[in-house]
C-alpha cells in the first residue's frame, strides 16, 4: 500500500496516499473544488484555473491550483478563502464573456454570484478552451483528431488544417468529455455528424449490425477495436455486434467468447 | 630595419547585426580593394577583420583602423569613405578626423564596465583561434580539473544570479541539478531573446559565440550532463549561424564530443530554431518546444531541475548567464563578487534603446545609478526633450519615473520600483510618449503573445487591452481603472506562468506613477503627450504662426491652409493626427491639446 499522507483542507485533517493531487483528496474527503478543465480520466493540464488554493504549511504560502498540486506532509490547504473566491468570480466572469450561453458555466459562476458578465466578447461560443476534448483523443483514444490552434485569444478547437478530420474515428468520447456541450455527435439513420461551434470536425457513414440491421458504428472506430482489443489475442473482429443485441446474447457456446468480447468491447464502447 | 616594412595594419570592422545593416560587409569589400590597389596587401599583407559588435550601434558601421598598434575608430564608415581613409590614414599615416569618432563615443564608453563583452568586437566571431588567443577556453581547462561541487562552490560563492528575467541565484540551480537524481541531464541554453527593443543576448552570440559554449561546457562538467541545447530564435539567422560555426570549431578541436580536452568527459550541444513564439522563452514551453511539441509551458510544481526536458532533471540559463561563467571561474569567486552591489554582482548588460541619443549595447556594474545610464552612457533625450520614465524588463517590466533617476539598477531596487531587471531591455521614454498607450502596447503584445492554455492570461489580459484601448479612445470611465486594478491582481495570482504572471506589469507600474494620465484620458478626455488620436486635436497658435508654409507642405492629408506669410490653419475634418506640422513647426506655432 502507498504510503498515506496526513495534510489539512479547510481544517479538517484528510488523508490521502502519496502521489495523489489535493483535489483528489478534497473530493474524497467530501471537499467540493470547483473545476472545469479537469476529468477524474484525463491528465489533469492545470489551465481553467478554478481548482486554484491558498496552501500554506509545508509549502510557502501561496496560490496554487489543486489538480497539479500534489499532497505533501504538513501542507495547510484553503479551499475558499475571500481571496480565491474572488479570483474565482473574476475567471468565471471572464469565461461567461465568451460562453454566456453555456449551461453548466451559468450554473456554476451562478453558485459564486456572478450573474451577468462586464466582460462580454460577442463572441457567444459556448467552447471554453478546457482542453479535455484535445486531452482525451490524444492520450487515451491515440487518434490525434482534435488539437488547439493559433495562440491567445485567437485559440480554438479545431482539426488539422480545419478539414474534416482523417483522423477522427467516431468515437464521440470528445462529446462525452466536454463539460458545456460544444461538441456534438449526431446520427441520422446511417450517418454520424460530428460538430463544435460553427464547424463539421468529421462525417462517417455507420456500419450496419450483423444482427439487428441498425447502423451503428464507423468503419474506422471498429478498425481501431479490432486493433486493440482483437488482433493483441490473435483474434479478428468479424461479426459487427450493436451494443443492443450484445446484450441479447447469451448462448452458452458464445459464452467465453462474450468473455472476452466484454472486457474489450465495453471499454470502446459509445456511451448513449 | 625599415619602419616601412615593420608596418603592420588591422582593419576591425562591426559585423552585428546593425553593423551588417548599415554596411559592414561592403566596407570590409571596400578595405580589401583599396588596399589591393594601394599596393599595400602585397607589402605588408595587411588583415581585414570582422567583429561582433561594438555596442554602440547608433554609429556603425564601426572600424578600428589599427597601424603598428595605434588604434583610431572611424564612425558612420560607409565604401565611399573607405578610400579617403586607406590613403590618407593607412598609406599617409595621418587619420582623417573628421570622420573619427567624437567625444560622445568617449563619454558612452566612459563608465561602463566590459566584462561579458569585453572581446565582443575585439575578436572575429569566426575563429576559434582569435577566441584562443585572447585567453578562451582556459576557464574550462581549468574547470574540468576541479570538482563538480568545487565549481558549484565557486559560482555560489561568486553572487551570480540568472540574467535571464528571474534573477534566481545561479550556483543554487546547478547545485539542486546536480542533486537530482536522473541518469540522464540536460544542461540548456535559452537564447530566445524576445523582448521588444532587445538584442543583449543576440549580441553576444554574433560576437563571441564561444564564451556561451565554454560556460554550457563547464556547466555541464559541474551539473554531471552529457548533453546540451541552445534554443535560439529563427529570427536570429547571423546568430544561428557564428553558434553553428563556432560549435564545429569546437567539435574540431575537440573541445566538444568524446573525451574532451583529453579527459574522460564528453559533452556535446545541438541547436535548436525556435520558430518565433515569445512564450517559448518561458523555461518550460522552451523545453515542450525542444520535444517537439507545440511551445506551450507546463504547470510546474517540479523544478525544472528536477523534471525537465523529456521529465529529466535540467539546467536552464539564458546566454549571458553562460557567458559570464568562464570568468568566474578564471578570475574567482572573490574577484567577481567585488564588482557589483551588495546584494547583485557582477555586470549587466543592457540594450539602451528608444527615446535616447546614445542607442546600443551597454554592459554596465550592477548597482549603477539610473542617471549615469541615461545621461552618462546614453547622452540624455534627444531634441532637449525632458525624461519621463525608462521601461525595464520587457513586456513583463514595468514604466521607472523620473524620481527613480538615482536608484540604483540591481535586481532588487528595480523590483521594489515595481519594474524587474528582465533580460535587460530599456526603452527610455520622453515627453511626448503617452503612458497608457505604453501599457497599452505592451499588454497587446502579451495578448498576441500567450500561448492561449489558461483562462486568467488569455482572457484576462484580451480583457485589459479592451479597456486601454478605450481609455484612449476617450471612452473610458473611472470603472474602468477599477476594473484594470481587478483584473490585474487576479492574473497576477493565477496565471500558469510567468508570462501571464508578469503581464499586468506595465499597466500597474504606469497606475502607480502615471495615474494622473489616465484619470486626464478619462476624466478631461484629453492626451497629456498628444499621442492617442482621438482625444487630440492640432491648431495653429496665430500669434506663433509667421506663415512659412512647412506645416502645409508637409501635411501628407491636405488638411493645412494658408497663404505665405499668413497665418495658417488647419481643417480639423481632414487632419489625420500625424503630429508631422507639430513636429516641422520652427516656431512651436502648432499646438497640441
Amino acid at each position: 500500500m502507498a504510503a498515506m499522507i496526513t495534510l489539512t483542507i479547510n481544517g479538517k485533517t484528510v488523508k490521502a496516499s502519496k502521489g495523489t493531487t489535493v483535489l483528489e483528496a478534497a473530493t474524497d474527503a467530501g471537499i467540493y473544488i470547483p473545476t472545469l478543465c479537469h476529468h477524474p480520466a484525463l491528465e489533469p493540464e492545470g489551465t481553467c484555473r478554478l481548482c486554484i488554493v491558498e496552501v500554506s504549511g509545508s509549502l510557502r504560502k501561496g496560490i496554487r491550483v489543486s489538480c497539479i498540486q500534489e499532497v505533501k506532509k504538513g501542507l495547510v490547504v484553503e479551499t475558499e478563502t475571500e481571496e480565491i473566491n474572488n479570483h474565482r468570480r473574476l475567471i468565471l466572469e471572464l469565461l461567461l464573456g465568451r460562453s454566456p450561453d453555456a449551461p453548466l458555466l451559468i450554473d456554476l459562476a451562478a453558485k459564486y454570484g456572478v450573474t451577468s458578465s462586464r466582460f462580454l466578447t460577442g463572441e457567444n461560443n459556448d467552447c471554453i478552451l478546457c482542453g479535455r476534448c484535445v486531452r482525451v483523443c490524444r492520450d487515451e483514444i491515440g487518434a490525434y483528431a482534435l488539437c488547439f490552434v493559433n495562440r491567445g485569444p485567437e485559440r480554438k478547437v479545431t482539426t488539422d488544417f480545419e478539414r474534416l478530420s482523417e483522423y477522427c474515428i467516431g468515437c464521440g468520447s470528445c462529446a462525452q468529455v466536454c463539460p458545456t456541450g460544444a461538441i456534438q455527435v449526431e446520427d441520422r439513420g446511417d450517418q454520424r455528424k460530428i460538430s463544435t461551434w460553427g464547424q463539421v470536425l468529421a462525417r462517417f457513414k455507420l456500419e450496419k449490425c450483423d444482427h439487428c440491421g441498425m447502423p451503428f458504428a464507423p468503419k474506422r472506430y471498429l478498425e481501431l477495436i479490432n486493433k486493440k482489443a482483437y488482433q493483441p489475442k490473435g483474434l479478428e473482429l468479424v461479426d459487427y455486434i450493436c451494443p443492443e443485441c450484445f446484450k441479447k446474447r447469451d448462448r452458452a457456446s458464445e459464452r467465453r467468447q462474450a468473455a472476452d468480447l466484454r472486457k474489450s468491447v465495453v471499454k470502446w464502447s459509445v456511451p448513449r | 630595419m625599415n619602419s616601412k616594412e615593420s608596418k603592420q595594419i588591422v582593419i576591425s570592422v562591426c559585423t552585428g547585426t546593425g553593423g551588417v545593416a548599415a554596411g559592414g560587409y561592403k566596407v570590409i569589400d571596400a578595405f580589401e580593394a583599396y588596399l589591393k590597389e594601394s599596393g599595400l596587401s602585397a607589402e605588408y599583407a595587411p588583415r581585414t577583420h570582422k567583429v561582433g559588435c561594438r555596442g554602440f550601434c547608433a554609429k556603425d558601421v564601426l572600424v578600428d583602423v589599427a597601424v603598428n598598434g595605434q588604434t583610431a575608430t572611424y564612425q558612420f564608415v560607409t565604401p565611399k569613405r573607405v578610400e579617403k581613409i586607406v590613403a590618407e590614414h593607412i598609406v599617409g599615416g595621418e587619420p582623417v578626423k573628421k570622420w573619427l569618432v567624437k567625444q560622445d563615443y568617449h563619454d558612452f564608453h566612459s563608465k561602463q564596465q566590459k566584462l561579458v563583452l569585453a572581446n565582443c568586437g575585439q575578436i572575429d566571431p569566426e575563429s576559434i583561434d582569435e577566441y584562443i588567443a585572447s585567453g578562451g577556453y582556459q576557464a574550462v581547462r581549468k574547470a574540468l580539473k576541479m570538482d563538480p561541487e568545487e565549481i558549484i562552490a565557486v559560482i555560489k560563492e561568486s553572487g551570480l544570479k540568472g540574467r535571464g528575467g528571474g534573477g534566481f541565484p545561479t550556483g543554487v540551480k546547478w547545485e539542486s541539478c546536480r542533486q537530482a537524481k536522473g541518469d540522464i541531464k540536460y544542461v540548456l541554453c535559452n537564447a530566445d531573446e524576445g523582448d521588444p527593443g532587445a538584442f543583449m543576448d543576440r549580441s553576444i552570440v554574433e560576437g563571441n559565440p564561444h564564451l556561451v559554449i565554454e560556460g554550457m561546457i563547464i556547466g555541464a562538467h559541474a551539473i554531471g550532463s552529457i548533453e546540451g541545447y541552445v534554443y535560439i530564435r529563427a529570427e536570429y539567422p547571423l546568430a544561428v549561424d557564428r553558434l553553428r560555426i563556432a560549435l564545429d570549431q569546437a567539435r574540431e578541436h575537440h573541445f566538444l564530443g568524446d573525451k574532451i580536452f583529453g579527459t574522460d568527459f564528453n559533452f556535446n550541444i545541438k541547436v535548436v530554431l525556435g520558430a518565433g513564439a515569445f512564450v517559448c522563452g518561458e523555461s518550460t514551453a522552451l523545453m515542450t518546444s525542444i520535444e517537439d511539441k507545440a511551445g506551450e509551458p507546463r504547470p510546474k510544481y517540479v523544478h525544472t531541475t528536477d523534471r525537465g526536458l523529456w521529465q529529466k532533471p535540467s539546467n536552464l540559463n539564458n546566454v549571458e548567464t553562460w557567458a559570464n561563467i568562464p570568468m568566474i571561474i578564471k578570475k574567482g569567486a572573490k574577484w567577481y563578487a567585488g564588482i557589483g552591489s551588495e546584494t547583485s554582482k557582477g555586470t549587466k548588460i543592457f540594450s539602451l534603446v528608444g527615446k535616447i541619443n546614445n542607442t546600443g549595447l551597454v554592459e554596465v556594474p550592477m548597482g549603477i545609478p539610473l542617471r549615469d545610464i541615461i545621461y552618462s552612457i546614453g547622452g540624455g533625450i534627444p531634441n532637449k526633450k525632458a525624461f519621463k520614465a525608462v521601461q525595464t524588463g520587457g513586456p513583463s517590466g514595468g514604466c521607472i519615473p523620473a524620481s527613480y533617476l538615482d536608484m540604483p539598477v540591481d535586481y532588487e531596487s528595480l523590483y521594489e520600483a515595481g519594474s524587474m531587471m528582465g533580460s535587460g531591455g530599456m526603452i527610455v521614454l520622453d515627453e511626448d510618449t503617452c503612458m497608457v498607450d505604453v501599457s497599452k502596447y505592451f499588454l497587446d503584445f502579451c495578448k498576441d503573445e500567450g500561448c492561449g492554455q489558461c483562462t486568467p492570461c488569455r482572457e484576462g489580459v484580451a480583457q485589459m487591452v479592451r479597456l486601454l484601448v478605450e481609455i484612449t479612445e476617450g471612452k473610458g470611465t473611472m470603472d474602468h481603472i477599477g476594473m484594470l486594478e481587478e483584473l490585474s491582481n487576479m492574473i497576477k495570482e493565477t496565471s500558469l506562468c510567468g508570462l501571464g504572471k508578469s503581464a499586468p506589469n506595465p499597466v500597474l507600474s504606469t497606475l502607480k506613477y502615471f495615474r494622473d494620465e489616465y484619470e486626464a484620458h478619462i476624466i478631461e478626455k484629453r492626451c497629456p503627450a498628444g499621442i492617442c488620436k482621438a482625444l487630440t486635436t492640432f491648431t495653429v497658435d496665430e500669434e506663433k504662426c509667421n506663415g512659412c508654409t512647412v506645416c502645409a507642405r508637409n501635411c501628407p492629408a491636405g488638411a493645412i491652409f494658408g497663404a505665405k506669410k499668413e497665418v495658417h490653419f488647419i481643417d480639423q475634418d481632414k487632419c489625420v493626427k500625424c503630429r508631422i506640422c507639430y513636429e516641422k513647426c520652427k516656431f512651436n506655432a502648432v499646438q497640441k491639446g
